[in-house]
């Protein structure tokens, strides 16, 4: 690959040139493909070959390889299957069906928080995470962690046993070990003990990290966050005089301005907003008037994709943006006026609209913001008459962290000798604490540390003694939400390896009960007094009651004195750190599916880059790929570019959680490793950033060009304005109405005819839909080589669309699975029949009959069919096995593979409704990717019954197929995207 | 040119044998496998008349039939033949905890999605598939389970049906299948077009 022609350095003026030239709305998807269409082609086709370079050979040669292929046969056939065993249980688990799958209520952690789920688990075996629909941070939805977490438990480089500097040890060992030092702690109160801890919402955890420290009051309590809210906390305590926790309601807002808040994409309540944002945006159904989003922010996030006005500013303009709407809501602050022309016309749109929704609008400061934005966005909330209405205070969900010290003490006092054991409770500062503190090698200097983690990382790997934590789905937990709603985890397995929960290490040091249900259920027993208290919150998978009450709070600006803005620096450039979107901090790193998944926006897998904008990179002549030197004070780190349209022009954003040393097979060595750039004066980025290239290099795999549009209208889009003017806007263009005459005979009516409809405007493209598909149909990893060559399996994909100029465009998302064409342009070309129709129009695949001549690939029109070139899924690690779903087949490599609407979950509803002579109710039968969405934006159903959510959705006057002017019929269909730009600012510029 | 289109020809029947030969199930159609217990349903389904859902309690509910746990056969053994050598294992397992393994007899591809209960509920017999178990003092494979055997019940469904209540009757023989055969189709409403499709057995 390394030998092909990288496409040229981007070019601006051409990139305008094409833009000016166009007629109508055009949408593309890289910046190559807009500077320069000719040239692209040319080059995607040399890029991602794909079929083009299938092999050559003469007819003799092939005869002799089939030859060859026919004895080799032979050969190896030389042998029965198999003989299978048949195991039976001594004592059957209580309650089991053989066979059929079981659901439980637990609890997944993300950053700590929790996100209410429920597991599937067959024969013992938790093989999918589905939403807990009576959790408030779930709804029934899921994020892309809480799906991965399955694999995480089976990964079989998961920490395994007891470690004592290096050599397998016990428990038994590890206990009197700590009864040893518990004596020596005692006798000075715990002077030099500390504990390091993250943020922590479990209850439990909390009552007994108070009792170690209630034991040895000597000892220090110390939080280490990789980013964390310490922000938000701080602008609190700044504006309010206590640092409560923000709550939004984004079901009543109808004006809202995030600045540089991802909150659609929130790691502790994304789901939860996404679900009440979408909600206000739905047309049908909903005669109200839809909100209207506003972002501002450095870097574009999913939330800034479904902005209807967006404004690209580095993080120093942005404040003083601020600093200006303030100033417009009757704030005094002292800020320059440097606002252009661009951002007047833009804040006096917003601030018509904030004030005539007085009540009903909300300002939500992102995590990154320096604490006086957090404190300004109070103070205007509440001059918007906001607060109680469209967002409530509450106390803190965490366990108080004013009273913790800091990861900077911490080393402080380990350089100074003060520290003779440190517990560090899950977490790896080794890898991902501020850079300068050098906490690996004053971490060396402490005679005993003790590491307990999921795996043996960076961290692990320099502790006296690293004990293996149970995975969140093989132990007892509890843990707060978002808005203080706890719920309990309860295992779903046994432990795999030889791990403990954190709760059943503390309770060795503190002589308390080791049974994990017994230290939840006594941490709960006044809440849930009894058995049939506690069960009935277990299978609720929510404490009734808990959660938070909101709070009254009174807004002081005395801290504005403080701010004192000057004018902008002008030229300097800032590096942003943000968590990835796919492996967060690095705790994922280790997962497959996380490190395949495409990321929102980038589409970049396996690896991160420093993400630029294009003015930048023209100015610096770079092209995606192309090394370059990123100095920041002392500190220097090569990192690849990647151009990102939308990104504020002086802002270079790099991800964390890559560049990991221990993180396992398939982590380590991956991208570049951000932390090493990192201070503790800011941990969301810095000011002073100094590029260079370097001339070198450095290959992504990004599926941005992968099943490529061509030109094609593929995307609809339109305002809601039009809708109520042209309501069939989506449609408007299209060369044909209904249904075509066709060459095929129509099928006859089955019994159901299964369709899907996928809502573009409730779609915002976080991609958990890709990844609960992975879960449920056994998809493998391919790795970042195949990626490169365009041969990821994932059945949906989600495409990323641009729109406008790349400074700032408008993103648009669209996953894309099987169309269920009922004239399907794959199954005429297939020589064995192993594409066919079923009666209730499902296209199938039959993976015994398929020989692999990829025919039907070709002949995709939606480029949805994947093919297995080589042995892709993993058929020799135990563990893996135990985590595929038996009801759908793991395929070999030269077969076909695609999107089978869940045809084993069809079936499964099929045969219990068939046992019972009934009908299969709408709902019953939920898609993975239906299940998982946050905002609803995929239903499923029966088409034919004119009363099912499908058919209602396709009877939107927002529906539209894919490519319908080839008359392929397909079952899946689209609802129109709608944005909601507000008449003062108009179209241009959005 | 002859001798060529010979040896090809040859070499085709000797691969398609290779290949039958290797597709073929270690035990063979009528062929008994050695268990760790010989156990016979003979005995205990003919004999004793225990019903087949006391052992295979999942057959209604689920795909999988049910395979009995120890303690279902403790239900009895715990007080009857317990000094029986040919128990030892039984007994020696339900003690340890750790169960013997018994040897498959039925065994589909994993591409093949087979399901118990449905069957059950739309009145197809056990004996359709198992044969005359009761007669079986060793149990034996009677079917050859292949595609085509499978093909020729799922497009001609009517052959096999009989009541609800005589699907566990491994006696009872239709009066005039002819006659019920349809009439058990439109009773249990049987959707013929769907039995052939690719998607009802594979997955």
């Amino acid at each position: 690959m390394s030998s092909l022609i990288p496409p040229s350095p981007f070019d601006v003026e051409a990139a305008r040139r094409h833009l000016a030239s166009a007629r109508g709305p055009v949408f593309w998807r890289s910046l190559e493909e807009l500077a320069d269409n000719d040239g692209f082609l040319r080059w995607l086709h040399q890029e991602q070959p794909q079929l083009a370079q299938a092999l050559s050979v003469d007819r003799r040669g092939f005869l002799q390889f089939m030859a060859a292929s026919l004895a080799l046969a032979g050969l190896s056939a030389c042998g029965h299957p198999p003989q299978d065993q048949i195991v039976p249980y001594v004592h059957a688990p209580e309650g089991q069906i053989d066979g059929l799958p079981r659901f439980f209520a637990t609890t997944l952690l993300r950053d700590e928080y929790a996100q209410g789920v429920l597991v599937e688990n067959r024969m013992g075996r938790p093989t999918k995470v589905e939403g807990n629909p009576q959790h408030p941070a779930s709804l029934g939805a899921t994020d892309i962690f809480a799906q991965a977490a399955v694999l995480q438990l089976w990964d079989p480089e998961r920490s395994q046993t007891v470690m004592n500097r290096g050599v397998t040890s016990s428990w038994d060992a590890f206990a009197a070990a700590a009864a040893q030092a518990t004596e020596r702690h005692l006798r000075d109160g715990g002077k030099r003990m500390r504990i390091l801890t993250g943020a922590m919402t479990s209850p439990t955890l909390s009552a007994q990290l108070g009792a170690m420290l209630e034991r040895f009051p000597g000892a220090t309590w110390h939080v280490h966050q990789t980013l964390g809210n310490a922000n938000a906390r701080a602008g609190a305590r700044l504006a309010l005089g206590v640092p409560l926790a923000t709550r939004l309601r984004l079901d009543r807002a109808k004006t809202i301005l995030s600045l540089d808040a991802d909150f659609l994409n929130d790691p502790t309540a994304g789901v939860r907003y996404a679900r009440d944002y979408a909600a206000t945006r739905t047309p049908e159904g909903n005669p109200g008037t839809p909100s209207r989003l506003y972002v501002v922010e450095s870097t574009p996030s999913v939330t800034g994709g479904m902005a209807d006005h967006r404004l690209a500013l580095e993080t120093d303009r942005l404040e003083r943006f601020v600093g200006l709407l303030a100033r417009g809501l009757g704030i005094d602050i002292e800020v320059p006026d440097e606002a252009d022309a661009q951002q007047v016309r833009w804040l006096s749109a917003l601030l018509a609209d904030l004030k005539s929704n007085r009540g009903a609008s909300l300002i939500v400061v992102g995590a990154s913001q320096a604490p006086w934005v957090h404190g300004l966005g109070h103070l205007l909330n509440a001059a918007l008459g906001n607060i109680g209405t469209t967002i409530e205070y509450t106390d803190p969900v965490e366990r108080n962290v004013e009273q913790a010290a800091s990861v900077a003490d911490l080393v402080a006092a380990m350089r100074a000798g003060q520290v003779d054991t440190l517990w560090i409770l899950d977490g790896n500062p080794a890898y991902d604490a501020p850079a300068h503190l050098r906490f690996a090698d004053v971490l060396t200097q402490v005679p005993h540390v003790i590491h307990l983690g999921l795996y043996r990382n960076e961290t692990g790997m320099l502790a006296e003694w690293h004990l293996p934590t149970a995975h969140q789905l093989e132990c007892w937990s509890d843990a707060r939400a978002y808005d203080g709603t706890a719920s309990i985890g309860q295992p779903l397995i046994a432990p795999l390896y030889d791990g403990r929960s954190p709760a059943q290490v503390l309770a060795m040091v503190l002589g308390q009960n080791l049974q994990g249900r017994a230290l939840v259920r006594q941490q709960w027993q006044q809440q849930l007094p009894d058995e049939t208290a506690f069960n009935a919150a277990l299978q609720q998978g929510v404490i009734p009651n808990t959660a938070l009450p909101p709070r009254t709070a009174s807004v002081s600006a005395t801290f504005l004195a403080q701010v004192k803005l000057g004018p902008t620096a002008g030229t300097a450039l800032e590096l942003l750190f943000r968590a990835d979107p796919t492996i967060g901090d690095g705790a994922w790193s280790n997962n497959g599916w996380l490190q395949e998944l495409p990321k929102p926006l980038t589409q970049l897998t396996w690896d991160n880059a420093a993400l630029v904008s294009p003015a930048l990179a023209a100015q610096h002549q770079l092209r995606n790929g192309d090394v370059i030197e990123l100095r920041l004070g002392q500190q220097m780190l090569a990192a690849p570019v990647w151009i990102m349209p939308g990104q504020a022009a002086r802002s270079v954003t790099l991800h964390l959680g890559y560049g990991r040393r221990q993180a396992g097979r398939v982590g380590d060595g991956r991208g570049v490793d951000a932390y090493q750039l990192r201070s503790q004066s800011n941990p969301w980025g810095e000011s002073g950033l100094q590029i260079r290239a370097t001339g070198t290099r450095y290959e992504l795999a990004s599926t941005q060009h992968h099943f490529n549009l061509e030109g094609r209208d593929l995307l609809r889009v339109g305002t809601w304005a039009q809708l109520r003017t042209d309501p069939h806007f989506a449609t408007a263009a299209d060369p044909y109405r209904g249904k075509p005459p066709s060459l095929y005979a129509d099928r006859p009516p089955g019994e159901y005819a299964w369709g899907m409809s996928i809502d573009l405007n409730a779609c915002i493209g976080c991609k958990a839909c890709t990844i609960a598909c992975q879960s449920e149909n056994n998809i493998p990893v391919v790795g970042k080589e195949e990626v490169q060559r365009g041969r990821e399996m994932h059945w949906i994909r989600v495409d990323r669309y641009y729109e406008g100029d790349a400074a700032n465009p408008r993103a648009y998302s669209q996953p894309v699975p099987c169309m269920m064409c009922e004239h399907a342009p794959c199954e005429v070309v297939c020589p064995v029949e192993a594409t066919v129709h079923d009666d209730e129009g499902l296209n199938v695949q039959v993976y015994n009959r398929c020989v692999g001549t990829r025919f039907c690939s070709n002949n995709c029109p939606y480029k949805v069919r994947r093919f297995n070139f080589l042995q892709y899924a993993d058929n020799s690690t135990e563990s893996l096995k135990a985590q595929r779903n038996p009801e759908v087949t793991v395929r070999r490599r030269g077969v076909m593979e695609k999107c089978t609407y869940c045809t084993q979950r069809i079936q499964s509803a099929h045969i219990e409704a068939d046992k019972q002579d009934r009908r299969i109710r709408d709902g019953e039968i939920l898609t993975a990717c239906q299940a998982v969405c946050p905002t609803q934006a995929i239903r499923f159903g029966d088409i034919a019954d004119a009363t099912s959510a499908v058919a209602q959705a396709k009877a939107s006057a927002r529906n539209y197929v894919m490519l319908g002017e080839l008359n392929t019929r397909p079952r899946t269909s689209y609802l129109a995207r709608l944005r909601n730009p507000n008449p003062l600012l108009g179209e241009d510029p959005p | 040119m002859q001798l060529s289109m010979l040896v090809i020809a040859l070499l085709v029947i000797v691969v398609g044998f290779v290949w039958r030969a290797a597709m073929a199930y270690p035990a063979g159609v009528r062929e008994a496998l050695e268990q760790p217990i010989p156990f016979s349903h003979k005995h205990h389904v003919g004999d004793d008349g225990i019903d087949c859902r006391y052992c295979h309690s999942s057959v209604e509910k689920s795909a999988f039939a049910g395979i009995p746990p120890l303690s279902t056969c403790m239900t009895c053994h715990s007080q009857l033949y317990t000094d029986q050598a040919v128990l030892a294992p039984l007994l020696a397992a339900y003690r340890s905890g750790i169960a013997f393994h018994w040897q498959r007899l039925h065994k589909l591809p994993d591409f093949v999605y087979f399901n118990h209960s449905i069957h059950i509920s739309k009145g197809v017999g056990c004996v359709s598939c198992h044969g005359q178990i009761d007669q079986m003092p060793l149990t034996a494979r009677v079917a050859p389970l292949t595609m085509q055997w499978c093909l020729d019940c799922h497009r001609n469904p009517e052959a096999q049906l009989r009541p609800a209540d005589q699907v566990f009757n491994l006696d009872w023989k239709p009066p005039n299948s002819s006659v019920s055969g349809p009439q058990l189709l439109r009773a249990y409403h049987i959707d013929k077009r769907r039995l052939t499709d690719c998607s009802v057995c594979h997955r």
